[in-house]
């Protein structure tokens, strides 16, 4: 198998698993399946790493699959359990309509690199695509959905696709910086538990509906 | 000499951790001294720069020019008015709990630690980590109240400041993918200096792209409409010094990364693409900012705005390009930081005391607390460019340097638009000032030496520096200026 066709495959993962993640309204199942993405970008740099003999992809791989498949969705998980919702119940946009936007971000996505110069001089991947669609699917996520841990879980699948855009333009990022995204990434995760704590003793509930008193 | 100065400076995130689990009374007076040699370290490193030439140090993973320094400077600057008007909030903030002094002044040094080491990394995607981590920490900060207004403003500020600053990660990839080409995988491919010295090469298609998404990564953390709407929550809700660091120096830092972009940019695609892009979003930044300055009754709102304000006019300079505007902007970033961190810290002191946020009954201040009073009216007329205000030469500086470059039309427009501003503006500062007072003189306000000072200093250095600059300063500004028009320094 050539590093192209294993990226390839990952990059088919993730967006199949971003649709997935549109239509699911149980959050709990939303983190396993925000895992499995993360898991699938990660197994990409270190099998590509492995192909092509690069120790430092291989290294980022392995950090990015204990930090983004394992220990953030355990903290995510915790916070779940501490709250009393589990639903996604009444998105602002509802699991039919997703669907249907979803794939509409997949192809606008593919329409959107296939004419750009920069897409024939990346060793023929699909992945930019793929990741630009898992950005946009984050987005969308995060604009949908009400409750703070759908919000956590959005920006997930969109650090996803930036992951992967890093990955499918350059083979990653240099090392430190990898490292510190990473971490970036750790203290967003932290930094939401605390506030998402906070919600829940403040407003009784981890839904966003009621942050709408700061207007003008 | 060099090493010491750097290690000074990490010296406040290290001290972070130490004065996090300090008992309450301790806490503050560790963080000071982490602090005073974080503060001593920065303007070690940053002199020389500013006053003779650039630094690099650690192979080139510290590299510092003159322009670099000067955010620096201005970082150093905004943080002691910041830590200056900190005990006063502690003293007033009703909801804290045991060992939350700790967790403040833990909080505080690792943003403003973080800030200073911005300006310090070559590497633009260090740079990101850096602002980024920032961001997530001063997240933290703007909820220290734990009131529920609190909590709304802090979790928008953490969700939008990520997304937007995720953009800024991808700019700066498609910038690491179009110098990767030419160089290879080397280390020092993000590397700025790297990136300016072979901007003609790379390839056009990708730094446009680059710019955009770090135009709207980099412009949501700097405040550029329509990419604000965190900020006047955020500015509004944080503690005072906190406001006072999130307007005076984060916005600048941000700015800074702009900036890095747009030189890349301007040196591989010519002049007009960045600067037009950002010609725009400050002349839109005006726009939106005016409205809301008028009708605005949150007197930490107000100041929020006015951020947004001064933030587009920064754009606007850098877009406009050439000696004088860039001159002008220098000036200003300098300006506005000591400006607009006084004046929160003083108009926090009004908040508190007076219990309230919202302009009508904060009226008559002037009369109640004469310190805080005085600074704020003083602080703002200063911000309105109201000579002899510093903010009134780099103000004139930018709009003649943009008729002079040929952007007349956004440059009258902007003139407009900064007039009514002000208007507006000084119109709630009357209502604070002035008018009838609510309540009688509160405890405390007639005996604040030491806070009189701390305000005093930094505006009068503004009112100053309106009619004189120093021979070493007006260097200072030329070299950065140089850099800033792309001639390294």
């Amino acid at each position: 198998m050539t590093a192209t066709t294993l990226i390839d495959a990952c990059a088919a993962g993730i967006v199949g698993l971003g649709i997935l993640l549109a239509v699911t309204r149980s959050i709990g199942r939303s983190i396993w399946l925000v895992a499995a993405q993360s898991a699938l970008g990660a197994l990409a740099a270190i099998g590509v790493g492995m192909t092509l003999g690069l120790a430092q992809l291989v290294v980022g791989g392995l950090l990015a699959l204990g930090a983004k498949a394992v220990v953030y969705p355990l903290v995510l998980r915790t916070m779940l359990r501490a709250s009393s919702v589990s639903v996604e119940r009444r998105p602002y946009v509802g699991p039919r309509l997703s669907l249907v936007a979803a794939i509409a971000i997949v192809f606008a996505a593919g329409t959107a690199t296939s004419d750009l110069a920069l897409a024939t001089s990346l060793g023929g991947t699909r992945a930019l695509p793929a990741a630009i669609a898992a950005m946009l699917t984050g987005l969308f996520l995060m604009m949908s959905r009400r409750k703070a841990l759908s919000l956590l879980i959005g920006l997930l699948v969109f650090e996803n696709g930036l992951s992967l855009a890093a990955f499918a333009l350059t083979y990653g990022m240099p090392f430190v910086v990898e490292l510190g995204v990473l971490f970036d990434l750790l203290i967003v995760i932290v930094v939401g538990w605390v506030y998402a704590r906070r919600m829940l003793r403040v407003f009784g509930s981890l839904s966003t509906d009621e942050l709408r008193s700061l207007r003008g | 000499m060099t090493t010491i100065a750097l290690g000074a400076v990490l010296v406040p995130l290290v001290a972070g951790v130490l004065v996090w689990f300090a008992p309450d009374r301790l806490a503050g007076r560790l963080a000071v001294g982490a602090f005073a040699i974080g503060g001593v370290g920065a303007v070690a490193l940053a002199m020389p720069v500013l006053l003779d030439r650039p630094l690099r140090a650690f192979g080139g993973v510290v590299a510092l020019d003159a322009l670099g320094a000067f955010v620096l400077i201005v970082v150093v600057a905004v943080a002691v008015i910041a830590i200056a008007g900190s005990p006063a909030y502690l003293r007033h903030e009703r909801a804290l709990r045991p060992g939350d002094r700790g967790r403040y002044w833990a909080l505080l040094l690792w943003f403003v630690g973080g800030l200073a080491t911005v300006p310090l990394f070559d590497n633009l995607g260090l740079i990101w980590v850096a602002i980024e981590a920032t961001t997530i920490v001063s997240a933290l900060l703007v909820g220290f109240a734990r009131t529920p207004a609190a909590i709304e403003a802090a979790w928008k500020y953490l969700i939008l400041g990520s997304v937007g600053i995720g953009f800024a990660l991808l700019g700066t990839l498609l910038a690491y993918a179009s110098s990767v080409r030419l160089l290879g995988e080397t280390s020092d491919a993000l590397d700025w200096t790297r990136l300016f010295s072979i901007a003609a090469t790379l390839d056009p298609g990708l730094v446009r792209l680059a710019f955009l998404f770090a135009l709207v990564g980099y412009g949501t953390k700097t405040g550029l409409a329509p990419f604000h709407t965190w900020l006047p929550d955020a500015h509004s809700q944080a503690p005072s010094p906190v406001s006072a660091i999130l307007s005076g120096a984060t916005l600048t830092v941000s700015l800074y990364a702009l900036a890095r972009f747009h030189l890349v940019a301007s040196a591989t695609l010519g002049p007009s693409f960045s600067s037009t892009l950002l010609v725009a979003f400050g002349l839109l930044s005006l726009m939106v900012a005016l409205p809301f300055i008028v009708a605005q009754g949150d007197l930490k709102r107000l100041l929020a705005y006015s951020s947004i304000e001064h933030m587009g006019l920064g754009a606007l300079a850098l877009g406009f390009g050439g000696p004088i505007a860039l001159g002008g902007l220098v000036l200003h970033l300098l300006a506005h930081g000591l400006t607009k961190a006084s004046l929160f810290v003083a108009g926090g002191g009004l908040v508190e005391a007076g219990r309230s946020r919202r302009i009508a009954r904060l009226s008559g201040s002037l009369a109640i607390a004469p310190v805080d009073g005085r600074a704020f009216l003083g602080g703002a007329l200063l911000l309105s460019g109201l000579p002899p205000s510093a903010l009134f030469v780099s103000e004139v500086a930018i709009l003649f340097g943009g008729f002079s470059a040929g952007w007349g039309g956004a440059a009258a427009g902007a003139a407009v638009l900064l007039a009514l501003t002000v208007a507006g503006f000084l119109f709630h500062v009357g209502r604070v000032s002035f008018g009838t007072a609510r309540r009688p003189a509160g405890p405390g306000a007639g005996h604040a030496p030491l806070r009189a000072v701390g305000l005093a200093v930094p505006l009068l250095t503004v009112a100053v520096l309106g009619i004189w600059t120093p021979d070493p300063l007006a260097g200072a500004i030329a070299r950065v200026v140089a850099v800033l028009g792309g001639h390294g320094g």
